[in-house]
C-alpha cells in the first residue's frame, strides 16, 4: 500500500508542476504582440487565388494540399495495421434480435445518410464540411448496418477486399490530381498556378480541381474507417 | 450573457471529465466521454469554428463511442 | 472567456494524471482521448479574438477569425481517431494473450 500511495503523490506533484509551467507559458503567449501576416494573406487573397469561399478547404486542399496527402496516409496505415493485428477471433458478440420496427426504421433512414454525406463532400468549398466529415458519415452508415442487420449481412455485400479496392481508388485519384498539376506546367498539386480555369466563386462548379480532391479524400476516409470497424468486430 | 453561458459550459466540461476518469464502471466512463465530446462541440461553435465542430461531432461523439463499446464487449469476462 | 486557458490546463493535467496512475488499460486510453480533445479546444481558442466571424467568406466581412489553426485542428482530429483505434486493437490483442486488463499483471508475466 505504501508503494501505491507514494506513486500517486509523486504523479500528482509532477503533474501539478507541469500545470504551473503551462499556465505561465499560456499567459506569456496571450500577451504577445505578433502580426499574423500569413493569415492576412490567406484572408485577403484566398478567394481570388483559389476560387473557394470556405477558407479552411482552400488551405487544406490548395495551399497546403501536401499535408492532406500525409493525413490520408495515416488513415490508410491505421486501417492496414488494425486489419493485420486482429485475428479472426471466436468471440460471442451478444446477438440481440431486433423487432421489425427497428429494421424498417433503419431501412428508412439509411438513404438520408447518403444524401447528407454527398452534400457535405460536393459543397465542401462553399460551406463548412469538406471531404473528411462526409467520409466519416459514410463509415457511420456501415456501422449502423452491422449493428442492426448482423455481421454476415454486411460481409456478404461489402467484404474487406471490395472496400479496400475503393480505398485504393481514392488514393490513386488524389495522386493523379497532383501529377495533373505537374503536367500543365505548375508544381505538384497546383490548382490555379497551372492555369486551370477557376470559375466564379460561389457556384458549385468552381475552385478548379478542388471538388475532385474532396471526393477522393471522402472515399478514402469513409472506407478506411469502415475497414477498421469490420476488423474490430469480425468473428469466426 | 454569452459569457455566462460560456462559463457554465466550461465548468460542466471539467465536471464531466472528472466523472469520466474517476468512475468505477467502464461503461459509465464511455457514455460520459461522449457527453464530454458534445459539450466540446458547443464550445467550438461559440468560438466561431464551424469546420472543427462538425468534424469533432461526427468523429468523437459518433465513431469513437462505438469503437470503445466494441472493445469493452470483446474483453470483458463473461460471468 | 477569461477562464478558457486555465480550464484547458486543468483538463490536460487530469488526463495525464489518469495515464500515470490508473491500472485498467481502457481507462488509460480514455485519459489519452481527453488530453487530445483538450488540445483541439486549445487550437480553436488560439484562432479566436473578440467580435470575429467564422472563416467562410460569403458576405462582406470586417474581422475574420484565424483560419490556419482551424485547418491544422481538422487534421489533428482525424489523426487522433486513427491512433486511438490502433490502441484499442492492441488492447484486444493483449487480452487474448494474457486474459486480463490490469497493467501490473502484464508487467509481471514474462515469457
Amino acid at each position: 500500500m505504501n508503494n501505491i500511495s507514494f506513486n500517486k503523490l509523486f504523479s500528482a506533484g509532477l503533474v501539478s508542476l507541469l500545470g504551473i509551467f503551462l499556465l505561465i507559458t499560456f499567459y506569456d503567449i496571450s500577451n504577445l504582440e505578433v502580426t499574423l501576416s500569413l493569415s492576412e494573406h490567406y484572408i485577403n487573397y484566398g478567394v481570388e487565388e483559389t476560387g473557394a469561399i470556405n477558407l479552411i478547404t482552400a488551405i487544406l486542399f490548395d495551399y497546403r494540399a501536401f499535408d492532406t496527402i500525409g493525413e490520408a496516409t495515416v488513415i490508410f496505415t491505421a486501417a492496414s495495421i488494425v486489419a493485420l493485428i486482429l485475428p479472426q477471433h471466436e468471440a460471442s458478440m451478444l446477438k440481440t434480435e431486433f423487432t421489425p420496427i427497428v429494421h424498417q426504421s433503419i431501412a428508412f433512414i439509411l438513404p438520408f445518410f447518403w444524401v447528407i454525406s454527398i452534400f457535405l463532400i460536393a459543397y465542401g468549398h462553399l460551406s463548412p464540411g469538406g471531404g473528411f466529415s462526409g467520409g466519416v458519415i459514410i463509415s457511420a452508415m456501415s456501422i449502423l448496418i452491422i449493428f442492426t442487420y448482423g455481421f454476415h449481412y454486411m460481409t456478404k455485400r461489402f467484404n474487406v477486399t471490395r472496400l479496400s479496392l475503393i480505398e485504393d481508388f481514392g488514393a490513386l485519384l488524389f495522386l493523379l490530381i497532383g501529377i495533373f498539376g505537374l503536367i500543365y506546367g505548375g508544381s505538384f498539386l497546383a490548382n490555379s498556378q497551372a492555369g486551370i480555369y477557376l470559375g466564379t466563386p460561389g457556384e458549385l462548379l468552381s475552385g478548379g480541381l478542388m471538388p475532385l480532391s474532396n471526393l477522393a479524400v471522402g472515399a478514402k476516409v469513409g472506407t478506411g474507417l469502415s475497414i477498421i470497424f469490420i476488423s474490430l468486430t469480425r468473428e469466426d | 450573457m454569452i459569457d455566462l453561458i460560456f462559463g457554465i459550459i466550461l465548468v460542466m466540461l471539467v465536471v464531466t471529465a472528472a466523472l469520466a476518469l474517476f468512475s468505477k464502471k467502464l461503461l459509465n466512463s464511455v457514455v460520459i466521454l461522449s457527453l464530454f465530446s458534445t459539450l466540446l462541440v458547443i464550445l467550438l461553435i461559440i468560438l466561431q469554428a464551424p469546420d472543427l465542430a462538425l468534424a469533432e461531432a461526427v468523429i468523437a461523439a459518433g465513431i469513437m463511442t462505438s469503437f470503445f463499446i466494441i472493445t469493452i464487449n470483446k474483453t470483458e469476462e463473461i460471468e | 472567456m477569461i477562464l478558457l486557458y486555465p480550464t484547458i490546463v486543468l483538463l490536460i493535467c487530469m488526463g495525464l494524471y489518469t495515464v500515470l496512475t490508473q491500472t485498467n488499460m481502457i481507462k488509460i486510453i480514455i485519459g489519452i482521448s481527453i488530453v487530445e480533445s483538450s488540445i483541439i479546444l486549445l487550437l480553436g481558442a488560439m484562432a479566436y479574438f473578440p467580435d470575429a466571424a467564422a472563416p467562410v467568406l460569403d458576405q462582406p466581412f470586417e474581422l475574420v477569425a484565424d483560419p490556419l489553426p482551424q485547418a491544422l485542428g481538422l487534421t489533428a482530429i482525424v489523426i487522433n481517431a486513427s491512433t486511438t483505434a490502433i490502441m484499442l486493437a492492441l488492447v484486444i490483442k493483449l487480452h487474448n494473450r494474457y486474459d486480463t486488463l490490469n497493467i501490473h499483471e502484464i508487467k509481471r508475466l514474462r515469457g
